[in-house]
């Protein structure tokens, strides 16, 4: 009985091929593309980099969620950062395609943040000790960023706050005053008018005095409904491109991530976490970055988030055409604040 | 009204039983007698494994006869024989997304298939695998451990990996190239993250009967 040695050799051909292609990494400066896992506590969290890292200028992304995707961020405006930065877009624990091994009860907000600090000691192996950092968070991103930051600022050389939740505790009643004002102005604009009335029905129906899981998904949902009815009213500029490519993420995977680490942490922060007080004792260089029509984290936040910053240079930009993702909706002048940010502070 | 009910009940399930023994009185079962050659009674496979958007791969396997039986029905007059089998198989596999390699992975694993084939050689199986490891590769890998960073030689998690595939395929009588088949796979990973993760995939193949050639 012989195996037609053909056959075999494809076969083995074949698998070397598939081996060699999916270990391969790019860590040329001037145009890095390279996946680097981070092994820290019990999990796996791939860290994709890419950009330019000629000055070894690192700009750290958080994602929002959680359980988002880190590669989510990529689209015009990111691309014109990479044009000049290396940036990092970093699956979280738990999130899109990380992988690991340990309980529900050891997922904290805490654990996440000497995760990202264990990502910049990683960075900090593969291209020097005289790499340099920002950070990045976007909505749920804006409560990892600050846990991160009250951990160990010095490490980070500014802070960007992109429509980022730093206080879960108050957003329940912060979404139902500011849907009241917005449908308000939305039924005299005479835009929508069946929607925001519609929302009225559902602030009816939800409990005011107290926070419940529940209560705030229903929110959490409307608000995205909201900021597509506003698109299509033309107060959000529609997105231009971006996202994550169907290649990128094994959708099944993320799907099923999202949902188990937002099943765990849901529980942890939604009513109860605030960063609020804290926020005077981040000093480090600070930028907050808000759409005007953010109905997912609302303005409010961006306003809070300033003022309680302890740091001595700091700025907002809020964009008039933008909701909760200024990154995708107005995208050239949001690569602009941040790159004018980073420039000014490397 | 109860009483009613279950009397409704009782008076299907006479039709139900009744149909099942007029069913049966129609079916003959025959064992078919299979060679005591090992090589005979043993087939490989190869074929693409993965969901092509996000993964994409190669899996090789085998497969022994168990048992064969020959089932013949008579419906609507005419006489139906379909070849039933089990099987022992076994598979090996490699999967990667070459989009961002954090994907990829190898595993193995080992059970039983169930498999019909008409008269014109259509098949449709079930096969399940109790035994299954998969083994993730992940690329450059660096271990963090307080202000310790080493790089992690063949990074990577091993996952208890059992599956279940369900698929069709088509018989080549007499011919090395012995089917073709498509199925679509379920495999759980666990412990993956806090919980088991579940992965579907599809398989499109051939299967080989390197006996064949001899005859």
């Amino acid at each position: 009985m012989n195996l037609p040695t053909n056959t075999f050799k494809i076969v083995l051909l074949l698998f070397s091929v598939l081996f060699i292609g999916s270990c391969s990494n790019d860590h040329t400066l001037g145009n890095l593309d390279a996946t680097v896992f981070v092994r820290h506590k019990d999990a796996d969290m791939p860290a994709y980099i890419r950009g330019n890292g000629t000055e070894k200028v690192f700009l750290i992304t958080l994602h929002g969620g959680p359980g988002g995707a880190g590669l989510g961020f990529q689209g015009n405006a990111f691309d014109q950062i990479e044009d000049n930065y290396g940036v990092v877009y970093f699956d979280q624990r738990g999130s899109g395609m990380s992988q690991g091994s340990y309980s529900e009860d050891d997922v904290t907000i805490d654990l996440m943040a000497e995760d990202v600090l264990a990502l910049v000691k990683v960075l900090k192996r593969v291209y020097g000790d005289d790499s340099r950092f920002f950070l990045l968070g976007h909505s749920w991103g804006g409560a990892l960023g600050p846990a991160t930051l009250l951990k160990d600022q010095d490490e980070f050389l500014g802070w960007i706050n992109v429509d980022g939740s730093h206080s879960p505790k108050d957003l329940y009643f912060e979404y139902i005053r500011n849907f009241e004002r917005v449908a308000a102005t939305q039924i005299e604009l005479g835009n929508s008018v069946r929607f925001w009335e519609s929302v009225f029905d559902e602030l009816d129906r939800v409990d005011r005095n107290r926070v419940t899981l529940d209560d705030f998904n229903t929110l959490n949902r409307l608000a995205f409904d909201a900021e597509e009815y506003l698109t299509d009213d033309g107060f959000i500029k529609k997105v231009e491109n971006g996202g994550i490519s169907v290649s990128d993420y094994n959708l099944l995977t993320f799907v099923w991530n999202l949902l188990k680490i937002q099943s765990i942490l849901d529980d942890d922060f939604i009513g109860k976490l605030s960063f609020t007080e804290a926020l005077s004792e981040i000093t480090i260089p600070s930028l907050v970055l808000w759409g005007r029509y953010d109905m997912v984290v609302p303005e409010f936040y961006a306003q809070e988030a300033f003022e309680n910053l302890g740091s001595v240079n700091k700025r907002m930009v809020i964009f008039e055409q933008s909701g909760h993702s200024p990154m995708f909706s107005e995208s050239n002048q949001f690569a602009e604040e941040v790159l004018r940010f980073m420039d000014e502070n490397k | 009204m109860r009483h009613k009910q279950l009397a409704i009940l009782f008076y299907i399930f006479q039709f139900a039983l009744f149909s099942q023994d007029q069913e049966k009185s129609k079916t003959q079962i025959q064992k078919t007698s299979l060679s005591e050659n090992f090589w005979d009674r043993t087939e490989f496979k190869v074929g693409f494994v993965g969901t092509v958007f996000w993964s994409n791969g190669l899996s090789i396997g085998g497969e022994y006869l168990w048992k064969e039986n020959e089932k013949t029905k008579i419906r609507r007059g005419k006489e139906r024989t379909n070849t039933h089998q089990f099987l022992f198989n076994g598979n090996l596999g490699f999967v990667t997304n070459f989009s961002t390699k954090t994907d990829t992975g190898a595993y193995t694993n080992f059970g039983l298939t169930w498999r019909r084939t008409n008269k014109k050689g259509k098949q449709f199986s079930i096969e399940m695998n109790p035994l299954g490891y998969y083994r993730s590769f992940l690329p450059e890998t660096y271990e963090v451990n307080g202000d310790s960073v080493d790089k992690v030689f063949l990074p990577g998690r091993g996952y208890y990996a059992p599956s279940l595939s369900v698929g069709i395929g088509r018989k080549r009588k007499g011919k090395v190239r012995s089917a073709n088949y498509f199925n679509i796979n379920y495999t759980m990973r666990t412990p993956y993250n806090a919980g088991a993760l579940p992965t579907f995939s599809f398989q499109y193949g051939f299967r080989f009967n390197f006996k064949n050639k001899k005859r």
